[in-house]
């Protein structure tokens, strides 16, 4: 029975996996559409903005602000890293952090001094294992990132912007293009390119506002809003692809765990129908001996 | 009879209220605002402290922290960093950011004013709490 009872061994590890992996995916499917909501919420905020940034514009001013002003020559940057603080979501780390390197290499190679943020276990444990200095590293980034945490990130960079100690900022993350599209990418966040994405054309254009205080103050606090929630949008994004790629990811294992106890099964029946077959023979060939 | 005034509250992670009021009292940067329906189209910078909303006859109250308020075809929006109902809000936490922002060492002008502005939140949520 030697065979037949490894494969049993086999055939309930298997189904344990199937279990587990079974219960991850509906896990993740259930974080998914909590972090989908989440994105769908803060959309509003972004909306507005942009909304308002579009009545800003015209107004006929000139949109100057020191987080818009595109140095002559990039000297120092930093690279803010999004990972995941868990595996088993397929692709999606090593998605992120073949951008991340890319575009560290690419900075070598024209001579930028990088500093590397990281958020997230396990692009902290890749740039551990190349041995790539890491200037800060975040792992309180997880379910639901509050604002006022993501907040702070974006006013320490800002200020370091302002104050001409850093004249990049870039992020590396998964974005959120569609639930069956996400994409790994390195975005520049600073300087800041536009104001709020695209600003759709409304019809009832020219609204005569009147601004408490003056059109240029409000601009002057709406840059750093507007860059405060593109940050925010960033880590959203990473935190709902990391829930595709896990649900995603789950699926295929627990289909995979399903094909093999299906054959392991069939192995086990066979393995079983031929011990039988030969325990008959020998019991036949016995009683033949016997009366022979 | 102008058309009935409608408000949304909206932080960057919630649109925290999307209702019609019949009126409504905010800070602005440099004080408070009271907006009734018909109002003209307006765009202002928001302060720190308590927004009033008058809607079928009863009050609620919220903190809010900074931010934008925009009016616009009948309906407010503010856009803001952080807002609480004031019901939520906790005196002894508030006693404590004040005691921290009161300690807090400030050398350069840019602390001064993040250490005054961060006095200015503590104040204005003791004084909303106190009031309770």
């Amino acid at each position: 029975m030697a065979k037949a009872r490894q494969i049993v061994k086999r055939l309930k590890a298997v189904k344990n996996i199937r279990k587990i992996t079974r219960t991850m995916e509906l896990i993740a499917t259930a974080r998914f559409k909590r972090a989908m909501d989440r994105a769908t919420e803060a959309a509003a905020y972004t909306r507005k903005l942009a909304e308002i940034v579009a009545d800003l514009s015209r107004a006929n001013l000139k949109f100057s602000h020191p987080l818009l002003d595109p140095r002559p020559e990039t000297k120092r940057s930093v690279l803010l890293v999004l990972t995941s603080n868990r595996g088993l979501c397929g692709g999606y780390n090593a998605g992120v952090l073949r951008q991340a390197t890319n575009q560290l290499a690419e900075s070598a190679r024209n001579g930028e001094e990088v500093e590397l943020e990281v958020s997230g276990k396990r692009g902290i444990s890749l740039f551990k294992f190349q041995k790539r200095p890491v200037e800060r590293s975040y792992t309180h980034f997880d379910d639901e990132v509050p604002f006022a945490a993501v907040e702070e990130l974006a006013s320490r960079y800002a200020a370091d912007f302002i104050a001409g100690r850093i004249d990049r900022l870039q992020v590396a993350y998964m974005q959120f293009k569609s639930a069956s599209k996400q994409v790994p990418v390195v975005e520049t966040l600073l300087p800041l390119g536009e104001l709020g994405g695209d600003v759709e054309a409304t019809a009832d254009a020219g609204v005569d506002y009147d601004f408490l205080p003056s059109a240029e103050e409000i601009l002057e606090e709406i840059v750093p809003a507007a860059f405060k929630a593109q940050v925010f949008k960033c880590f959203l994004d990473a935190t709902v692809s990391e829930h595709i790629s896990r649900m995603v990811a789950m699926k295929g294992a627990t289909e995979n765990a399903e094909e093999m106890i299906g054959i392991l099964s069939q192995q086990y029946n066979r393995a079983r129908q031929t011990q039988i077959t030969s325990e008959l023979a020998e019991i036949i060939g016995g009683v033949a001996a016997l009366e022979g | 009879m102008p058309a009935p005034l409608k408000l949304v509250l909206v932080t960057p992670e919630k649109t925290l209220i999307d209702q019609t009021v019949d009126a409504l009292r905010f800070p602005l940067f440099d004080g408070q605002i009271g907006i009734l329906p018909g109002r003209a189209p307006l765009l202002g910078r928001l302060g720190t402290g308590e927004l009033e909303i008058e809607a079928d006859g009863t009050k609620t109250s919220w903190f809010i922290d900074g931010g934008f308020a925009q009016m616009r075809g009948g309906v407010v929006s503010l856009l803001t960093n952080r807002a609480k109902p004031v019901s939520d809000l906790d005196p002894a936490q508030a006693k404590a950011d004040l005691e921290v922002a009161l300690s807090r060492p400030a050398t350069t002008e840019e602390q001064l004013a993040a250490r005054q502005r961060e006095q200015d939140r503590a104040r204005s949520v003791l004084a909303l709490v106190n009031r309770r």
